[in-house]
């Protein structure tokens, strides 16, 4: 095809010196915008680099970390509920509406091994869980040895720890809801889980 | 080149000692300052064709979010609900990788658009053009007047009218940036949410606010001053171009064989181009089309409707600039079909295919099983036993019922968990116990079985195969042996 005219020569236009493999450089200037984006960009860096390095404006990552964790925890423990005591737990075990959050969570994650009735081995011998309505214990039988064992699970045997997975108040639901088939001055014992 | 024009054309539309050149950027000044360019008003058939094209992109792109589909905005990207529906198709955050076929899907196309039609992306479709030329330029042609007017105006020293014009139009231009930045927030919050935020204080959601507000700044700033170099210096799409495209490519280009020697009117032997540098007054990126395909170029068709008008008044045919190949514009015949353009589109259409096989194994709800916390497996005295958890994700409008299913067991397995149908809430998400125990005398060792999902609603199954560990099993004979345990 016929190639298009030269354009019109510029002398405004300088060249590299260099060429290499026969291409040459033009030598013009970047677009003022570009250099500015580019010492905006340096004027930055020092001045962060002084703002959080040198003058320390800004707390230093490992205090603002621990800052913030302070503060996930004090929330936790705002929205936490007491489960240090027995009596608190029992408290629980007799109030309606955690009872019924306990029931619906029991329901849709225990059920597979303690069963609906909550009787479990006692109810189906072939049952993976053991019953949790009777009076035998096999890790404690006291409301806070109850809340560990949902808690912390017992790995061992198969019981998952459900407080990682739940979060602090739906086990302690869960709990409640155990507990509301058992009565404070009932009889514990302590019972080998039959293998 | 003539420094002469045409006398019809009137001297402020010109801009003296600045004719486009091809070895530098005509908006980049010596000095790297920006060159503001004052396009010339355009009429022709692509400028109303692009018009057309670009209002009803700019209607879909305003309307989208307004339109409900099965109960939920026709394009609605709850990034807050992990929800992605679009036009009544819902997706979760577990379909993501989905988004590998739009992003390469959105690369072939392009490649092979670019190998036959060069840049129409850019002049017909491309938002910053969209934006740029039918909403912008516009509004800055209503206040500001054409673009003799525009350059007085702007040479002109700053009075009380420059400075009311001025403001109207930036007022204006910042109220179009705050209304498509505000739309754009609403294909991620909803309508409705997005007038709940607009009647709150700032601080309630200041993340979307800030948003809204720093991308309309950018938006403002883009369109009222920097503009075409968007285009030349970060685009990467023009520098890539060249690598797409080739000498039968569809290009805007000048017929330098039919245009030159250019000459004025009346001058014996010229060519057809008279030379009266209206291609190069209506460019919005200041380039001299007939210096041929350069990286400049938008491919906006502006020259073509300005050549084509000029061609029809002295009684010469049109077409001296046109869509053509540089093949075409040389002479020769433009071949469609050509290496490139059989790769790109083999290419493009196995991504298709893929895309389509893709989708189709995306269902109403995606599930997942992994092992309860803890060990492995456990070893009883009758059994032993594996502890699994099944996780359901809805992606149903409306409530669902779902069946989970254990198969290819062997025999002497019995299951908990699942033993009734799933109910979940629209879009909801469950995560139950699936427990699975073998007798100690069927058990002979690891084996390999598959969970289903199905639905009463329609007919789809998902399967996953999922391995129940064990010990080895001649372990658990030497075992019941050594206990005298028959088995």
């Amino acid at each position: 095809m016929q190639s298009p005219p030269p354009p019109p020569d510029d002398p405004g236009i300088k060249m590299r010196e260099h060429i290499y493999d026969g291409i040459k450089e033009y030598d013009q200037r970047l677009p003022n915008w570009w250099l500015n984006t580019l010492y905006g960009t340096i004027l930055f860096s020092i001045v962060y680099w002084f703002v959080n390095v040198i003058a320390g404006v800004v707390p230093s990552d490992g205090t603002q970390i621990d800052a913030a964790m302070t503060r996930i925890s004090a929330e936790k423990m705002a929205s936490s509920i007491d489960v240090s005591s027995d009596s608190k737990l029992w408290e629980m075990g007799r109030n309606a509406v955690f009872i019924d959050s306990g029931r619906q969570t029991f329901n849709s994650l225990c059920v597979a091994c303690h069963l609906p009735s909550m009787r479990g081995k006692s109810e189906i011998p072939t049952a993976v869980g053991p019953d949790l309505t009777d009076t035998a214990w096999i890790h404690g039988g006291t409301p806070k040895e109850i809340y560990t064992t949902v808690a912390k699970g017992v790995l061992a045997k198969g019981m998952p720890a459900w407080e990682p997975v739940l979060g602090q108040k739906k086990t302690a639901e869960v709990v409640a809801y155990i507990l509301s088939h058992h009565q404070k001055d009932e009889a514990i014992t302590l019972q080998e889980a039959n293998k | 080149m003539s420094a002469e024009l045409k006398s019809s054309v009137p001297p402020s539309a010109r801009s003296p000692g600045h004719r486009p050149v091809v070895d530098s950027v005509t908006t980049i000044n010596a000095d790297g300052s920006h060159h503001a360019l004052f396009p010339a008003d355009v009429r022709g058939r692509f400028t109303v064709w692009r018009r057309y094209s670009a209002h009803v992109l700019i209607s879909v792109y305003l309307l989208l979010p307004w339109i409900p589909v099965k109960g939920y905005p026709a394009v609605f990207l709850d990034v807050a609900g992990r929800r992605f529906h679009f036009f009544g198709f819902t997706l979760a955050t577990q379909d993501v990788w989905l988004l590998f076929f739009g992003v390469s899907g959105l690369g072939f196309a392009l490649f092979f658009l670019t190998a036959l039609f060069g840049r129409v992306w850019c002049g017909w479709a491309c938002p910053q053009t969209v934006f740029l030329d039918h909403v912008y330029r516009p509004i800055e042609r209503w206040i500001e007047g054409d673009a003799p007017a525009r350059r007085a105006l702007a040479a002109a020293p700053m009075t009380a009218a420059k400075f009311g014009r001025r403001v109207a139009k930036h007022s204006l231009y910042i109220v179009a940036s705050l209304v498509i930045t505000h739309l754009f927030l609403a294909y991620f919050v909803s309508i409705p949410e997005l007038w709940l935020y607009l009647h709150e204080a700032p601080g309630d959601h200041w993340a979307s606010f800030l948003f809204v507000f720093i991308a309309a700044g950018l938006l403002y700033s883009n369109f009222a001053w920097f503009r075409e170099q968007l285009c030349i210096v970060i685009c990467p799409y023009g520098r890539l171009q060249s690598a797409l495209s080739d000498d039968h490519t569809m290009t805007i280009g000048y017929d330098a064989l039919r245009g030159e020697p250019r000459g004025r009117l009346g001058t014996p032997d010229a060519g057809a181009c008279i030379d009266c540098n209206r291609c190069v007054q209506v460019c919005p990126t200041g380039i001299d089309i007939r210096h041929g395909l350069q990286l400049e170029c938008v491919g906006c068709a502006a020259c073509i409707d300005a050549c084509d008008e000029v061609m029809i008044k002295v009684h010469r045919p049109t077409g001296l600039i046109r869509y053509d190949s540089l093949n075409g514009l040389g002479g020769g015949i433009t071949r469609w079909l050509r290496p490139r353009t059989l790769v790109y589109g083999f290419l493009l259409l196995c991504g298709a295919a893929a895309a389509t096989f893709a989708f189709s194994t995306v269902k109403p709800v995606n599930f997942l099983v992994y092992r309860m916390s803890g060990a492995a497996y456990f070893v009883g005295s009758q059994e032993v036993r594996n502890q699994f958890m099944v996780r359901l994700v809805s992606k149903r409008t409306t409530p669902a019922t779902f069946t989970v299913r254990t198969e290819n067991l062997p025999t002497g397995v019995r299951q908990t968990g699942f033993g009734a149908p799933v109910t979940l809430a629209p879009l909801a998400e469950s995560v139950s116990p699936l427990v699975l125990l073998i007798e100690r005398k069927d058990y002979h060792g690891p084996f390999k079985f598959t969970v289903k999902v199905s639905s009463s609603l329609d007919k789809f199954t998902l399967i996953r195969e999922v391995e129940f560990m064990g010990p080895d099993a001649r372990l658990l004979e030497e075992e019941d042996h050594d206990k005298g345990i028959k088995r």
